[in-house]
């Protein structure tokens, strides 16, 4: 009996060891929540990505190095300089327009103190905002480091020292971009300084060189020019404006800028530059070449361009593809090869705008959620905030000469809108193309105060397919500015009223 | 006001039609295909080979370098810590240290398994009958 009991109690013992299985293990990490989306990169496609994943129900996490939300736009880009040109021009405006309109103005000084910290006051209210925004959605946020340790999980460098990792069923690359430096001259944003330096000088340089003519450059070049500053811009091509900005305009804003006092050298190349610790000297050329000429300034704001940023990321890791140009390889649906990781913004292809990397933010959040998203690349505006604002949408003319597209034009000037003429402000017109057949929207140029705002109508009507006498016969409230947009569309497809 | 507005239904054809239009109220498409195709912005208009109908992996051995199973799979060659990322003699003596076993079986006879009796073994292939045969 005793003999049959222990037989028994190992018989027992055996078909437990027998019949054991180990757990499984669901994710990568015992114990790790494995969230619907992780965000690596809190920039203005991030972020807008983590709120509307929030919104959709999705467990969702965005991961931000910077310590602070918005990425370039909110912190070194759009918003601070719009603080800079918004206070940059009032000042400019106190000091040399305000006679013909009846104020007369003491003493005006410049604090250029004070300036920057309505700038950092600005920049602080809107990244503190979308910290409340997550909150509000339910998004987690990680302030560190991500890099993909494999294809479905992110490992974390905390910016307060530690690792983590997060495992995420979709994730989404978001790391924006970074200014492309120029061969021979290094950063160090006091001399030689990138769009973010040129935010934050201490005092106003005496002569300022902008290595570009393209927005940023203008914009900056901008600034520094009303605060004192005596701008000149090195440019390669014989047009300012960058990319897509029609040539008609692109001419009036050049005869514009420089009326306010900045230089302009077209169509010359930079061959070298000498950070002597004083200051800058540039050697340069014509782009043709033959002209050779030394240039001197305090500060060189190099905007040649920026470049996608995803160094760290340990996209090598998971065998991702960058194209030559660094750009993250995507689908229509922003998917990279695994189609489980998409990219959005400035890290992969289209225009670095922010405007369009929040489009992408809700449509691939959108394609993770209800398998289907739009954004519309062929009517993304561009706005150039100097004074007077450029902006434009859709094709320009040089475009559709190159592609042998007919097209028919209409322009209005705002010297002959009522509202510009009340405000002083006449300088620049609205123009508009149209198919010749069927009056069909093509493109909007505009160049003149408020462009910026206006532009947001012309690319309702284009992203609708609207005809411009569509617009003409849609009724405009008087006197606005926007009446010189309706009276283009007149002219366009028959006559202007007031031209 | 009446007469107005039969001139007006009258001289409705003749009015102009605008090229906008109101589409409806929008929603998603019964069926969409998820086929990969190029991004409307790419510079190239095409997708790299390996964005291929839904696949992401043009050969097993690629599909096996990045497939998870408890942990990453991924054994790239040349890649720290992966089979074959160092040579044999880099690896040190096959021989274990001292006081490491490869088995429990090398360990002294107190540490390995009972052996199963006759008996027992006829249990377990019986269900326990034979214990009370």
């Amino acid at each position: 009996m005793e003999k049959g009991l222990r037989y028994r109690s190992r018989l027992i013992l055996l078909f437990i060891i027998l019949s054991y299985r180990p757990p499984l293990l669901i994710a990568n990490q015992p114990g790790a929540e494995e969230k619907d989306l992780v965000i690596i990169g809190g920039g203005v496609a991030g972020y807008v990505a983590a709120i509307k994943a929030g919104q959709e129900g999705l467990k969702v996490t965005c991961i931000e190095k910077r310590g602070r939300l918005g990425g370039t736009c909110l912190n070194v880009g759009c918003i601070p300089s719009k603080s800079l040109l918004n206070n940059s021009h009032l000042y400019h405006q106190i000091l040399h327009d305000s006679k013909p309109r009846g104020i007369e103005v003491g003493d005006v000084q410049l604090n250029l103190q004070a300036m920057m910290k309505a700038k950092d006051t600005s920049v602080t209210g809107l990244t503190k905002g979308i910290e409340y925004l997550f909150k509000k959605n339910g998004v987690e946020y990680i302030k560190g480091t991500g890099s993909f340790a494999s294809e479905h999980e992110i490992k974390v460098q905390l910016n307060d020292g530690g690792e983590t990792s997060v495992v995420g069923k979709n994730i989404l690359i978001a790391t924006g971009s970074e200014s492309t430096p120029f061969p021979g001259l290094e950063f160090d944003e006091k001399r030689v300084v990138t769009s973010t330096g040129a935010l934050s000088l201490e005092k106003v340089p005496e002569k300022l060189i902008v290595i570009g003519g393209g927005i940023i450059g203008l914009e900056m070049g901008s600034v520094w020019s009303r605060l004192g500053a005596k701008v000149t811009v090195v440019e390669f091509l014989d047009q300012i404006g960058g990319p897509g900005m029609d040539s008609q305009i692109a001419k009036e804003a050049q005869k514009v800028l420089k009326k306010q006092g900045i230089e302009f050298k077209l169509g010359t190349k930079v061959v070298s530059g000498e950070n002597t610790g004083d200051n800058v000297k540039l050697q340069v050329d014509s782009a043709k070449g033959g002209k050779p000429e030394s240039l001197e300034a305090d500060v060189v704001l190099v905007a040649i361009g920026r470049r996608p940023y995803t160094a760290g990321l340990g996209l090598e890791n998971i065998g991702l593809e960058l194209d030559e140009r660094g750009r993250v390889v995507i689908d229509s649906e922003y998917r990279t090869k695994a189609s489980h990781i998409r990219c959005i913004g400035d890290c992969t292809f289209g225009p670095m705008l922010a405007h369009k990397a929040e489009e992408e933010a809700v449509a691939a959040v959108e394609y993770i959620k209800k398998g289907y998203g739009h954004v519309n690349y062929g009517v993304i505006p561009s706005v150039m905030y100097t004074y007077p604002e450029v902006a434009w949408v859709g094709q320009n003319e040089q475009e559709l000469k190159s592609q042998n597209i007919p097209y028919k034009v209409g322009t209005f000037p705002f010297s002959a809108n009522s509202r510009a003429k009340t405000n002083l402000d006449t300088e620049g017109f609205v123009k508009m193309i149209a198919d010749p057949e069927t009056d069909r929207l093509l493109g909007c140029h505009i160049i003149g105060p408020n462009a910026g705002e206006m532009i947001a109508e012309a690319t309702l009507a284009l992203e609708y397919g609207a005809s411009t006498e569509d617009i003409a016969r849609t009724c405009h409230a008087h006197p606005t500015l926007a009446e010189a947009f309706k009276e283009a569309a007149m002219a366009t497809y028959s006559k202007a009223i007031h031209f | 006001m009446y007469a107005t507005r039969v001139l007006r239904q009258a001289a409705a054809h003749a009015e102009r039609t605008p090229l906008i239009r109101f589409i409806g109220k929008r929603s998603i498409p019964e069926n969409v295909d998820h086929t990969p195709q190029p991004h409307p912005a790419s510079p190239s208009g095409a997708l790299p080979s390996s964005f291929g109908n839904g696949n992401s992996h043009a050969s097993f051995s690629s599909y096996r370098d990045h497939a998870q199973q408890h942990g990453p799979l991924r054994k790239t060659i040349g890649a720290a810590g992966g089979i074959g990322a160092q040579s044999a003699a880099h690896l040190g003596p096959v021989e274990p240290p001292k006081g490491v076993y490869f088995d429990r079986n090398e360990l002294p006879e107190r540490f390995r398994r009972t052996p199963l009796t006759a008996a027992e073994i006829e249990a377990v292939e019986t269900g326990g009958a034979a214990l009370f045969g």
